[in-house]
């Protein structure tokens, strides 16, 4: 019988992203179906080092410092002068980063004529969990935010 | 007809495992991210012939119950035993709630139009109920044996040979027909 088992559900990296995102506390996620094909989509948000800064309020500059494959090693600063050393995994539609104190993450999927792009990020700190339902209503618009200058960045390229 | 149960060795060095459910467990995201890459295929694969078309719904849902429990799992070398029991729970639960199942036994239930369908194993899965197709992933695509089965799936040993020996003669009645 084993041969004639073909169903294996698959998993789409959007819904990887969802899966992080709603597994880990205090962070918010947002996702939204782009008309723009995936690779126009995907080479715009994984420019990181240029969009990052235009994405989100508290990066000032983003510069990645080493790369090893699909392991990049990055230092972000924040308007005050703050800094912090990013861990990030980027692949093909698909980008996960981590500092001591934030979490973040972007996902994208071929869908119909257009691309699904997801965004998730938020705090990284020990009982944030206990804090989400304070942190929640301030954190949870950071996604959709973030995601729509993105997405502005695509129609302001023409798309 | 039946393999061994691909066990956590098939997936994961158990060595490599311990250190990764550990940092995943301090909320380290690059960790969950390596367990989700060694956990998806594993949870698709149960998933996948028991909620059907819902299985990406179902194997989501599986995989954002495991992390976020992940901090109450004590022994790493468990986690793949802990995700199946999890994976199966989710898989029925969905395909329950998408109201697809079908009653059994399977008597009266008609065959697609086309006959070429009929023998697609999706169809034929599609006409038994989760619990049934539960039992015949846990049996023989996981190859446990009944008294595991039982405990998954949290009902008595003979419940569990009635619902396989009526699944797999369910099975065998739909792909012949």
């Amino acid at each position: 019988m084993n041969d004639t088992w073909p169903i294996v559900a698959e998993l789409d990296a959007v819904r990887r992203l969802r899966v992080i995102a709603r597994s880990t506390p205090g962070t918010s996620f947002a996702e939204h179906l782009v008309d723009a094909p995936f690779d126009r989509v995907w080479g715009l948000a994984s420019d990181l080092e240029n969009q990052l800064p235009l994405m989100i309020g508290d990066i000032r500059s983003f510069n990645v410092t080493s790369a090893a494959g699909e392991r990049l090693e990055a230092r972000a600063r924040s308007p005050l002068g703050m800094r912090a050393r990013f861990d990030v995994v980027l692949r093909p539609g698909w980008c996960l980063m981590q500092s001591r104190f934030v979490v973040g993450g972007m996902a994208a999927v071929a869908e119909r004529d257009g691309t699904r792009l997801a965004f998730f990020g938020g705090l990284r700190l020990p009982g944030v969990r206990l804090a989400e339902p304070v942190l929640r209503p301030l954190l949870a618009p950071l996604g959709a935010r973030a995601l729509g200058r993105l997405t502005d960045q695509l129609e302001g390229h023409g798309g | 007809m039946r393999s061994p149960s691909p066990g956590p060795a098939d997936q994961a060095d158990q060595a490599d495992l311990a250190p990764l459910v550990r940092a995943a467990q301090r909320g380290d995201a690059l960790a969950v991210q390596e367990l989700l890459d060694l956990l998806t295929p594993y949870v698709g694969r149960l998933c996948g012939p028991i909620a059907l078309q819902d299985g990406p719904d179902a194997t989501q849902e599986a995989l954002i119950v495991i992390f976020r429990g992940i901090g109450g799992l004590r022994e790493p070398a468990a986690l793949f035993g802990w995700a199946r029991v999890i994976a199966v729970r989710e898989a029925v639960r969905i395909a329950r709630a998408a109201a697809r199942s079908v009653p059994d036994p399977l008597d009266g239930v008609p065959a697609r139009d086309d006959p070429q369908l009929a023998a697609d194993v999706r169809d034929v899965l599609g006409r038994l109920s989760p619990a049934h197709r539960a039992v015949l992933v846990l049996r023989d695509l996981e190859g446990l044996d009944e008294h595991s089965v039982s405990a998954l799936l949290g009902v008595p040993e003979p419940t569990v040979r009635t619902r396989l020996f009526r699944a797999r003669r369910n099975f065998r009645k739909a792909w012949e027909r």
